[in-house]
């Protein structure tokens, strides 16, 4: 080509006739092409068998087309789009939703599960099912009428079956629809176990506990940010002789005030809880229109026994403890604008037969007839549909590792095993 | 015959009287509690048939009651929770191993998640293949034995049997957790971190095999003070 290419320049440099020169051109083209032509009688047939592969590739990506069509099935068996619990409905019943990690740092900064928490660190994402008593729950909140009495909704069940998650999935409905959210992560928490017993400073026969109360005050300032500055005081609230908060100051102060001075904060805890209450039904339309969610998760605490002893040693009441107190007020229905969405929980209950699940071997006498009239939610273990959604969520985790865990037989001995309880599958399939 | 096999089954005492011994008597096969799949007659063995044909005559000894006849059953791991276990408290060992192996695969698991597409690969996530190989990496292959030669003991360089080194790895294993560690950690913690810097080959458990290796390696002059 190149030699060509010289004797062509050669040519236009001797200024012969342009035509002439054109014609030689035109035939050295030609013969170029000619033997370009030759090069390419053996890459003609090497197009028809690249045209034959083709034909088969065609068919190749047709088969392809239909099996990518065919594999996102596998995820959406388990996952679902739909990010919004409002739109949650039964198509997605048995599907994994993700809760968008924002929301999991302003929601729950004390309210989900110890396990559930390692489970977000290392998956690096929070995933809940979407189970039928979630989804009830949802339902009778969106229809409730919020100018009557709250519903109180109890849910129920034996351990292990998903009261707490349930729980913390119609939450996040709550603050999706922007209400504020009063939430007790465990109230079995706030009967035992506490170091510092202190007696009330405002009533003589009651009991603070300011680790407690100052901790939960912290959370509900990380999850209500915004209504804060919006809802004032309605009253004078003394703490001590040199301080007070006067009427008509924003919620934030109130709660400032219990985070930093430890001695007032269970009845901080108190004040707030009341001007909530008073408060919720209290303006319907404008803009300082709220409704209130209280979720107590493990309310057979509040009439069950405490493990809290006095100074002379005798068994501590439920009753004269101020937090108790003020949450039993919270439980009755006499103001309106909210829901009360409640779980128990026989786990972290004290002096309970581990067999009892029902409201009213939990409840007992006293917490019954003050929770009457309530809608009880059953929560139960997962079936066939819901163990296959949970199966198929861990492996594509890369969480069974076992390679027998990853068969049939596994996984009918994984059902065995459990029997479909999730706390007990997840804890079978840590180890496996 | 009959008479025979009466002999072989009478009560037996063995001629050498040792500390640890098996009460059954040599007779007894050992029971194998796995599912084997059905394995067609063509494809067996001879000696696998002989085996097989021993196994519907002679009689067998009674399975543990910690082996399982599901494959999740792993006899690596049942052998250390036995060396974990202290005052025959089982289900404190077997917590401890169940415990020890999930911690060891929510690290992995975690670190899997946060890496990027390329290096997804090569991280490890199983703990069990991590729990085999990191053994396997502390397992040392020569051991020294005292022989007395002279009024003097020497340490003598010695090929060391399979399961000599599978005890030793494991005991190194378990005293470098119990002793060496800050007293406040659990043990699943100090067993999940030593296991998986055996299994990348650093750790105080390998650096003592080296030890031993380097010992041995030292003591090469008086390996024929061995006599077996």
């Amino acid at each position: 080509m190149k030699h060509n290419v010289i004797v062509i320049n050669q040519l236009i440099t001797v200024n012969n006739l342009l035509f002439s020169t054109h014609l030689l051109t035109l035939f050295l083209l030609n013969m170029n092409l000619h033997k370009l032509s030759s090069r390419l009688c053996p890459t003609v047939t090497q197009k028809f068998r690249h045209l034959h592969i083709q034909s088969s590739g065609q068919q190749l990506e047709a088969v392809a087309v239909e099996t990518a069509s065919a594999e996102p099935n596998p995820l959406s068996v388990f996952r679902t789009s739909e990010q919004d619990p409002a739109y949650h409905s039964e198509r997605q019943s048995g599907q994994y939703y993700t809760f968008p990690p924002a929301h999991i740092q302003k929601l729950f900064p004390h309210g989900l599960p110890p396990r559930f928490q390692l489970q977000i660190k290392t998956f690096n994402e929070g995933c809940v099912m979407v189970r039928p008593p979630a989804l009830e729950l949802i339902s009778y909140l969106k229809r409730a009428d919020y100018s009557k009495p709250p519903l109180r909704y109890v849910l129920y069940g034996d351990t292990g079956t998903g009261k707490t998650l349930s729980l913390c999935h119609a939450l996040h409905y709550c603050y999706t629809q922007g209400w504020l959210i009063v939430h007790i992560p465990d109230a079995h928490l706030w009967v035992k176990n506490c170091k510092e017993l202190l007696p009330s400073s405002s009533r003589p026969s009651r009991f603070d506990q300011p680790i407690q109360a100052s901790q939960w005050l912290k959370n509900f300032k990380i999850t209500n940010e915004h209504f804060l500055s919006k809802i004032k005081t309605t009253q004078r609230y003394v703490w001590t002789k040199r301080e007070s908060t006067e009427m008509g100051q924003p919620l934030g102060e109130l709660v400032d005030q219990g985070v930093n001075r430890m001695k007032s904060s269970s009845d901080v805890v108190g004040a707030v809880l009341r001007e909530l209450r008073l408060q919720a039904g209290g303006i319907t339309e404008g803009e300082g229109a709220f409704k209130l969610a209280v979720a107590v998760d493990g309310v057979n605490a509040l009439w069950g026994k405490t493990s809290l002893k006095k100074e002379d040693r005798t068994l501590c009441e439920p009753e004269e403890l101020t937090l108790i107190h003020n949450l039993r007020k919270m439980m009755k229905n006499n103001w309106s604008g909210g829901a009360i969405l409640t779980a128990l929980s026989q786990t972290g209950s004290l002096f309970t037969p581990q067999s009892a699940y029902l409201p009213n071997e939990l409840l007992g006498e006293e917490g019954f007839d003050h929770m009457e009239p309530f809608v009880p939610v059953s929560v139960s273990n997962y079936d066939e549909k819901e163990f296959e959604s949970c199966y198929l969520y861990y492996l594509d985790r890369n969480w069974l590792q076992h390679p027998h865990s990853r068969s049939e037989e596994g996984k009918k001995e994984l059902i065995f095993l459990s029997n479909k309880n999730p706390s007990i599958l997840e804890r079978l399939c840590a180890f496996l | 015959m009959a008479a025979s096999v009466r002999h072989l089954l009478k009560p037996w005492t063995p001629s050498l009287c040792l500390v640890r011994w098996s009460r059954y008597n040599p007779y007894y096969l050992d029971p194998d509690p796995s599912k084997d799949a059905c394995v067609p007659e063509s494809e067996i063995s001879p000696e696998q048939k002989e085996l097989q044909e021993l196994k519907t005559v002679r009689p067998i000894k009674a399975a543990l009651s910690s082996d399982t006849s599901s494959s999740f059953n792993d006899p690596l791991i049942s052998k250390f929770i036995n060396m974990m276990m202290q005052d025959g408290n089982k289900i404190l060992a077997r917590g401890i191993m169940t415990q020890t192996l999930e911690s060891i695969k929510r690290k992995q698991v975690e670190k899997y998640h946060k890496s990027p597409a390329a290096k997804k690969e090569e991280i490890e996530c199983n703990p069990y293949t991590i729990f085999h190989l990191g053994l396997e990496n502390c397992k040392p292959i020569i051991g020294l034995a005292s022989v007395q030669k002279g009024g003097k003991s020497y340490q003598v360089p010695v090929p060391l049997t399979d399961n000599r080194r599978r005890f030793l790895a494991m005991k190194w294993m378990i005293t470098e957790c119990r002793d060496n560690k800050h007293r406040r950690t659990h043990m699943y913690e100090k067993l999940s971190q030593e296991l998986l810097a055996a299994f990348a080959n650093e750790g105080n458990v390998v650096k003592r095999k080296h030890d031993l290796h380097k010992m041995a390696e030292a003591n090469r002059a008086y390996a024929h003070y061995r006599w077996w």
